[in-house]
C-alpha cells in the first residue's frame, strides 16, 4: 500500500454569504494515496472546487487537519504556503489560466522563476515541459494565437514545469471539445502512470472521470462514496 | 517579473502612452513655470548690494533731471555713475519687443564688469556715434543685424525727429554671466540720444543713475545723503541699493511667482489623478493575472512588485519625456520669454526635482492597485474577469 499524499481529517469550511453561514465542507475525511489519478465528482456546490482550492494551499480551512505531500497546512501561513504552493503542487484550470501578454514558453517558465534555477536553464525545462505536451512548435504563441485544447496543454506543462508532486485540475475539459478534452485527459493519464504524479481532477463528466483509479463522490460537503476502477484509456 | 511588467504595460500602448506622454508635458510645464520662478529669484540673489541705484521717489517711469549726476558723482564714496534711460522703441514691427536703454558708453563697463565685449567691440562704442551693443541672445534671435551691422529701431516714446528710424551700427556683442544682467537687451550712447533730441527742442530726462561704490563706503550714509541732497530739488528721489531695486522691481510683478507656483502644483495634481486613473484601470484588469502569479507561488510581495513597478516604469518613463523636452527646449524658451523673464534658464536642481516628482507620482499612483494585488485573496482574484 502506498502512503498517503493527502489526508483530510474533519475538515471543514464556511463561507460567509449575505449574512447566512454555508458550511461547504463538512467533517471531511478522506485520505488519498500517492501516484494515483482521482476524480473527484458531485452536483454543483458540493464542494469540490473548495476542497481543491484547500489542498492547493489557495484557501484555509477553518477547522480540521490537512497534510498533503507530507506538510500540515494549517501550520503554513503567507509566503511560507505560497512557497510551499509553488514547489508541491500544479494546478491546471477549467479557464487555463495563462497570462495573455506572455508567450507559451514563458508562461511555463513562470513558475520556474521561483526556483534556483539559472535562466537558460529554466528556458530549457519550460521547452521541455512544453515539448511533452506535444506544442513544441507553438513556444512563441501568446494564448490568444492558441486553440483551447493548445491553451489547457500549455496550463498542464505549467503545472509540471517545476515537478511537483501534486498536480490539481479544476473541470480541465470543460471549456474544451470531444477531441481537445481527450488529449487532456490522455496527458493527464500520462503524467500519472509515466511520471507517477498524484492527481486529483474536479470533473462534472463521467467519461472524464473514468480515466481516473478512484472516484471519490462529494455531496453537500460530506464524503460519498469512493469507486475504483481500472482507467479508461490505460495503455 | 520586468518582462511581465513591460508587457502589461505594452498591451495597451494608446493608454501607456497617453499616460507617459501626459506626464510629461507636465513635468516639463512644471521645469518651465519653476526656472521662470527661479530665474526672477537668481536675479535677486545675483543684483548687487554694493551698487545704487537712484530713481525719482514718484515711480520709476518719471525721470530725473541730467543735472542730477554730477551732484551724485561728487558723495563721497561714489566710484561711478552711470545714467540709464528707457527708449522703449522696436525693431521693424512692435512684436519685436526687446529692451533698449541709452547709456554712458565708458562708466557702463566701469560700473557693470561684469559685462563682457571683445576690444573691437568696445573701440567701436566708445568712439562711433550711432553704435550699440546688444545681448547675445537678442543677437542669436536677430541674426541679420550681425550680417547687415544696422539695427533700424523705431522710436515709440521718442520718435526721431525726422520722422525715420533711429539708425544704429552694431558694434558688437555682450555677454553677461550675472543672472541680474541679461543678455536680451540694447545699449546704445547717450550722447546721441540727447543730442538727437536736443536739436529738435526736447529735453530728455534719465531713468534711474546706478552708481558702483568705492570699497568699504557706507552705503546707508550715503544713500540717506543722496535723497537728502535733492529734497527740494525739482525732482525727489530715492536711493536704494541694487538688490533692493530689483527687489521691488519684481514686486512689481505682483504674485506672479506664487501664481506660478499654484499653477504647477495644479498641473502636478492633475496629472497624479490622472496617472491614478490608468493605473486603477490596469490594476482591475490584471487582478485575475494577479490571482495565476499567487496561485502559482508567488507571494504578496510580489504581487505588489508588479504593479508598483508598472506605476513606476510609466511614470518615470514620462519623467524622462518631460526632462528630456525641457533640456532640448530650454534655450527656444529662454528666447521666446526673454523679454519678460530675462536670464531664463533651467537650473540642474530643477530637473533632479522633476526626477522626484515622477517617482513620487509614480509610488502614489501605484500604491492603490498594489495594495489591492497584496491584499487580494488567490481565489477571488482567480474569479475576476482578465483583461
Amino acid at each position: 500500500m502506498s502512503q498517503a499524499m493527502i489526508r483530510v481529517r474533519n475538515l471543514t469550511k464556511r463561507y460567509q454569504r449575505g449574512g447566512e453561514t454555508l458550511t461547504v465542507l463538512d467533517n471531511l475525511n478522506l485520505e488519498m494515496e500517492e501516484g494515483r489519478f482521482y476524480a473527484l465528482m458531485g452536483p454543483s456546490g458540493s464542494g469540490k472546487t473548495t476542497l481543491l482550492n484547500l489542498i492547493g494551499g489557495l484557501d484555509s480551512p477553518d477547522s480540521g487537519e490537512l497534510l498533503v505531500a507530507g506538510e500540515d497546512l494549517a501550520q503554513l501561513e503567507g509566503s511560507d504556503l505560497a512557497a510551499w504552493r509553488g514547489a508541491n503542487v500544479g494546478f491546471v484550470f477549467q479557464g487555463f489560466n495563462l497570462i495573455p501578454v506572455l508567450t507559451a514558453r514563458e508562461n511555463v517558465e513562470l513558475p520556474l522563476k521561483l526556483t534556483p534555477l539559472s535562466r537558460s536553464q529554466r528556458r530549457a525545462q519550460a521547452e521541455t515541459a512544453l515539448k511533452l505536451v506535444g506544442l513544441g512548435d507553438r513556444m512563441d504563441h501568446r494564448p490568444r494565437q492558441l486553440s483551447g485544447g493548445q491553451e489547457q496543454r500549455v496550463a498542464i506543462a505549467r503545472a509540471i514545469a517545476t515537478d511537483p508532486k501534486v498536480i490539481l485540475a479544476d473541470e480541465p475539459t470543460g471549456d474544451l471539445d470531444r477531441k481537445s478534452a481527450e488529449q487532456v485527459l490522455d496527458l493527464l493519464g500520462r503524467l500519472n502512470r509515466e511520471f507517477k504524479k498524484t492527481i486529483l481532477m474536479v470533473t462534472h463528466d463521467p467519461h472524464a472521470a473514468e480515466r481516473a483509479q478512484s472516484i471519490v463522490h462529494l455531496d453537500k460537503g460530506q464524503l460519498g462514496r469512493i469507486e475504483h476502477n481500472q482507467p479508461a484509456g490505460a495503455h | 517579473m520586468f518582462k511581465l511588467v513591460l508587457r502589461n504595460l505594452s498591451s495597451h500602448p494608446i493608454r501607456s502612452g497617453i499616460t507617459a506622454v501626459s506626464v510629461g508635458v507636465a513635468l516639463f510645464l512644471v521645469c518651465v513655470l519653476t526656472s521662470i520662478v527661479t530665474t526672477l529669484q537668481s536675479g535677486l540673489a545675483a543684483a548687487s548690494s554694493t551698487r545704487l541705484v537712484v530713481m525719482s521717489s514718484i515711480s520709476l517711469f518719471v525721470d530725473i533731471p541730467l543735472s542730477y549726476q554730477e551732484k551724485i558723482a561728487r558723495v563721497d564714496g561714489i566710484a561711478n555713475v552711470v545714467k540709464w534711460q528707457w527708449f522703449g522703441g522696436y525693431y521693424k514691427s512692435q512684436d519685436n519687443f526687446f529692451g533698449q536703454f541709452a547709456v554712458d558708453p565708458e562708466r557702463m563697463f566701469e560700473v557693470y564688469p561684469e559685462v563682457k565685449v571683445d576690444e573691437e567691440t568696445k573701440r567701436k562704442f566708445l568712439t562711433q556715434r550711432n553704435a550699440c551693443i546688444v545681448g547675445w541672445q537678442l543677437a542669436a534671435e536677430f541674426p541679420e543685424w550681425q550680417q547687415t551691422g544696422k539695427i533700424p529701431i523705431t522710436g515709440a516714446l521718442f520718435p526721431h525727429p525726422s520722422g525715420q528710424a533711429w539708425d544704429f551700427e552694431l558694434a558688437g556683442v555682450y555677454r553677461s554671466e550675472a543672472a541680474n544682467f541679461d543678455n536680451r537687451t540694447m545699449f546704445f550712447r547717450w550722447d546721441l540720444f540727447e543730442e538727437t533730441l536736443k536739436g529738435a527742442g526736447q529735453d530728455p530726462g534719465v531713468g534711474v543713475y546706478v552708481m558702483s561704490v568705492e570699497p568699504g563706503a557706507d552705503i546707508e550714509s550715503m544713500r540717506a545723503q543722496i535723497e537728502g541732497m535733492f529734497e527740494n530739488g525739482p525732482a525727489t528721489v530715492r536711493c536704494d541699493t541694487e538688490s533692493e531695486f530689483t527687489r521691488q522691481f519684481v514686486s512689481m510683478l505682483g504674485d506672479i511667482p506664487m501664481f506660478l507656483g499654484w499653477i504647477g502644483a495644479g498641473v502636478l495634481v492633475a496629472i497624479l489623478l490622472g496617472a491614478i486613473n490608468a493605473m486603477l484601470m490596469a490594476g482591475r484588469e490584471q487582478t485575475h493575472d494577479i490571482g495565476i502569479l499567487k496561485a502559482l507561488g508567488f507571494d504578496d510581495t510580489t504581487a505588489f512588485g508588479v504593479l508598483i513597478t508598472q506605476s513606476l516604469v510609466l511614470c518615470l518613463t514620462g519623467g524622462a519625456l518631460g526632462i528630456a523636452l525641457a533640456m532640448s527646449l530650454e534655450q527656444p524658451i529662454a528666447l521666446a520669454i526673454g523679454s519678460a523673464f530675462p536670464g531664463f534658464f533651467i537650473q540642474s536642481s530643477t530637473y533632479i526635482g522633476a526626477g522626484v516628482a515622477s517617482l513620487v507620482v509614480g509610488l502614489a499612483a501605484g500604491a492603490i492597485p498594489a495594495w489591492n494585488a497584496l491584499r487580494a485573496n488567490c481565489v477571488e482574484a482567480l474569479r475576476a474577469k482578465g483583461a
